[in-house]
């Protein structure tokens, strides 16, 4: 345990998350005046889906409502604003990671669960994002942070019962975290 | 009074959002949509000149060209517009119009029956400071009468004839039906209604143009 | 200066995506120096332990809502341009309340997952899988659930007009809230300090 902490503590300390957050701010609202819209992250991973989809099973896709409005008026759902925003993420987190010392192969995990099951459960969660984030049309970047400063009603409604969701379950996975 | 420097990051922060925060009690609706203004010596010269009314079959021969600087924006209702609209307009009825967020870069072009509730749009718009904003004229109605369903009368001079020639052509990109003198070029007999336009059915579409352009939005 | 710039035509929709990808960069470098490419600090804010989550998101949300706001009021913002996303409220509570099981039970949120997985944590490479697990499924069952994913429409609304309070009275009601919630998560955190299985940067190295 100590071994595994004092090679840890080569790794920079995270940021004072009030100076983050005042980054992250600055950022949305970099978004709002230059392009309009907000940040956003599970939107790419549909537009990948429905790519995909269309790729393998065309008439599929044609076939549903829902898929099917990805394409209509013959765009490319790739070519998509959130798409490249998430690329960049990936490339901003790589790079503040790298900076602190911080990209290392590893698992987040408390300290009584094994990592084959931290590898079960964090699938699980995201399946449950994935389809939670596309009933409520976004996610925690999209709709609680991007609508959350520009008091959407929807946002709000929806930031409260992300809180309310993940404190009713918190009891349950103890086990995982704690 | 505490000194500055004796508070901490965390309170001066807590500071500077809690002011801004009270100031934003005072400084009133950010939503300026309530709020415009119209330059009248502009409006004046638009109104003078009718330079902003759109005919038929000009933005026939901009469809046909491929042009695509412009927006053609359908007011009317969501019902009306599935039931027949301009190829490549996009519906925004005229009561979504403030948040629809049309771009102020590129031309927007008004549709409606009869050109009323487009003239209503484009004071809205022009108000709101765009500068592109462009009526069909005579609406719908007269996309009707001059581009699906020409006619000729049958003792047309030879020029009338030689222009009808043109616009037959016209027609029929859009799928419509020409007549002359009462009788349709087709076999089809003159519809009241205006046929669906999602997939062009004249024989002349085979124009260079590709398929997609075609589609409604 | 007139803003949103892409919409008053200061460049196009290509250079927008390089934009996008700008501000990504910008997205992603916060999320890391926040921490929030770590699944177990995420998941200590819903034991009260590593309240970041709350102060990082709010702080955000303040910065931006106060930005939104003055920019408008100056003139300098039209904010009628900038894009509300429709509220349909039931799929939108319902959706949070599944996302926020997710999110205890995976630790991350699609953002933040991409953080991690970048920064090489196999935990939120395979969170990824999951999220677009999810996200096939739900594009599968959605001739299902289609009617009450656009159930309750209300439009695009904000809060102020829904209740009919006025914007900047709510802008500051949001500012006290996020300060209450600060201070609370300072005493919460310090109330649990030290208390067994805290220790965020718990982890296995591969």
């Amino acid at each position: 345990m100590s071994e595994q902490n004092e090679k840890l503590n080569k790794e920079k300390p995270y940021w004072n998350p009030y100076l983050s957050g005042i980054g992250l701010g600055i950022v949305l609202l970099l978004a709002f005046v230059i392009m309009g819209r907000g940040l956003g992250a599970s939107g790419a991973f549909s537009s990948l889906v429905v790519s995909v989809e269309n790729a393998v099973a065309p008439s599929h896709v044609q076939s549903n409502e829902h898929l099917k409005g990805y394409f209509e008026g013959g765009v490319n759902p790739m070519k998509d604003w959130l798409v490249f925003e998430v690329i960049g993420v990936l490339a901003g987190g790589f790079i503040s990671g790298m900076l602190a010392g911080r990209v290392k192969k590893g698992i987040y995990r408390g300290p009584q669960i094994t990592d084959k099951m931290r590898i079960v459960y964090a699938v699980i969660g995201g399946v449950m994002m994935g389809f939670g984030a596309k009933l409520a049309r976004g996610c925690t970047s999209g709709q609680a942070l991007s609508g959350g400063a520009l008091l959407n009603l929807g946002s709000w409604a929806f930031m409260l019962s992300v809180f309310a969701g993940a404190y009713a379950l918190a009891y349950f996975m103890r086990r995982q975290w704690t | 009074m505490r000194n500055m420097k004796n508070l901490t990051l965390k309170q001066k922060l807590a500071g500077i959002a809690l002011l801004l925060g009270v100031i934003a009690l005072f400084a009133g609706n950010p939503y300026k949509g309530n709020h415009f203004s119209i330059d009248s010596k502009e409006m004046e010269l638009i109104l003078s000149k009718g330079a902003d009314l759109v005919k038929p079959e000009e933005l026939a021969d901009w469809t046909i060209q491929g042009k695509s600087d412009f927006n053609v924006v359908d007011v009317r209702s969501e019902k009306d517009y599935q039931q027949y609209h301009i190829p490549n307009s996009v519906n925004v009825p005229i009561a979504g119009l403030n948040k629809a967020g049309l771009s102020k870069t590129e031309k927007i072009l008004l549709v409606c029956t009869d050109g009323t509730i487009s003239a209503q749009a484009w004071t809205f718009l022009k108000a709101k400071g765009y500068k592109g904003v462009y009526i069909l004229k005579g609406g719908l109605n007269e996309w009707n009468s001059k581009i699906l369903f020409p006619s000729l009368p049958e003792n047309a001079t030879p020029e009338q004839t030689a222009a009808f020639e043109k616009t037959k052509e016209v027609s029929k990109y859009f799928g419509g039906t020409p007549t002359i003198g009462g009788k349709t070029e087709t076999k089809e007999a003159p519809k009241v209604q205006a046929p669906k336009l999602e997939t062009p059915s004249g024989t002349n579409t085979q124009s260079s143009e590709p398929k997609k352009k075609k589609e409604g939005c | 200066m007139n803003a949103p710039f892409i919409k008053y035509g200061m460049f196009g929709d290509n250079v927008g995506l390089i934009v996008a990808f700008v501000v990504g960069i910008g997205f992603g470098f916060f999320l890391e120096r926040a921490g929030f490419g770590n699944g177990k600090k995420l998941a200590m804010q819903f034991y009260f332990r590593d309240m970041a989550v709350l102060k990082v998101m709010f702080t955000a949300i303040i910065t931006a809502m106060l930005g939104v706001y003055f920019l408008s009021v100056f003139g300098v913002l039209d904010l009628s341009m900038v894009y509300l996303v429709p509220t349909n409220i039931l799929p939108q509570i319902v959706g949070g309340l599944i996302l926020g099981f997710g999110f205890v039970v995976g630790g991350y949120c699609p953002g933040t997952s991409c953080v991690s997985a970048a920064t090489g944590k196999i935990d939120g490479m395979m969170y990824i899988v999951g999220v677009i697990i999810g996200i096939f499924i739900f594009g599968e069952v959605y001739p299902l659930i289609g009617n009450f994913y656009n159930a309750t429409p209300m439009g695009q609304i904000t809060i102020s007009e829904w209740a009919n309070i006025p914007y900047g009275v709510l802008v500051f009601a949001v500012v006290l809230m996020a300060l209450g919630g600060f201070a609370a998560a300072e005493w919460a955190e310090k109330k649990n300090a030290g208390k067994e299985g805290s220790l965020i940067t718990e982890r296995t190295d591969a």
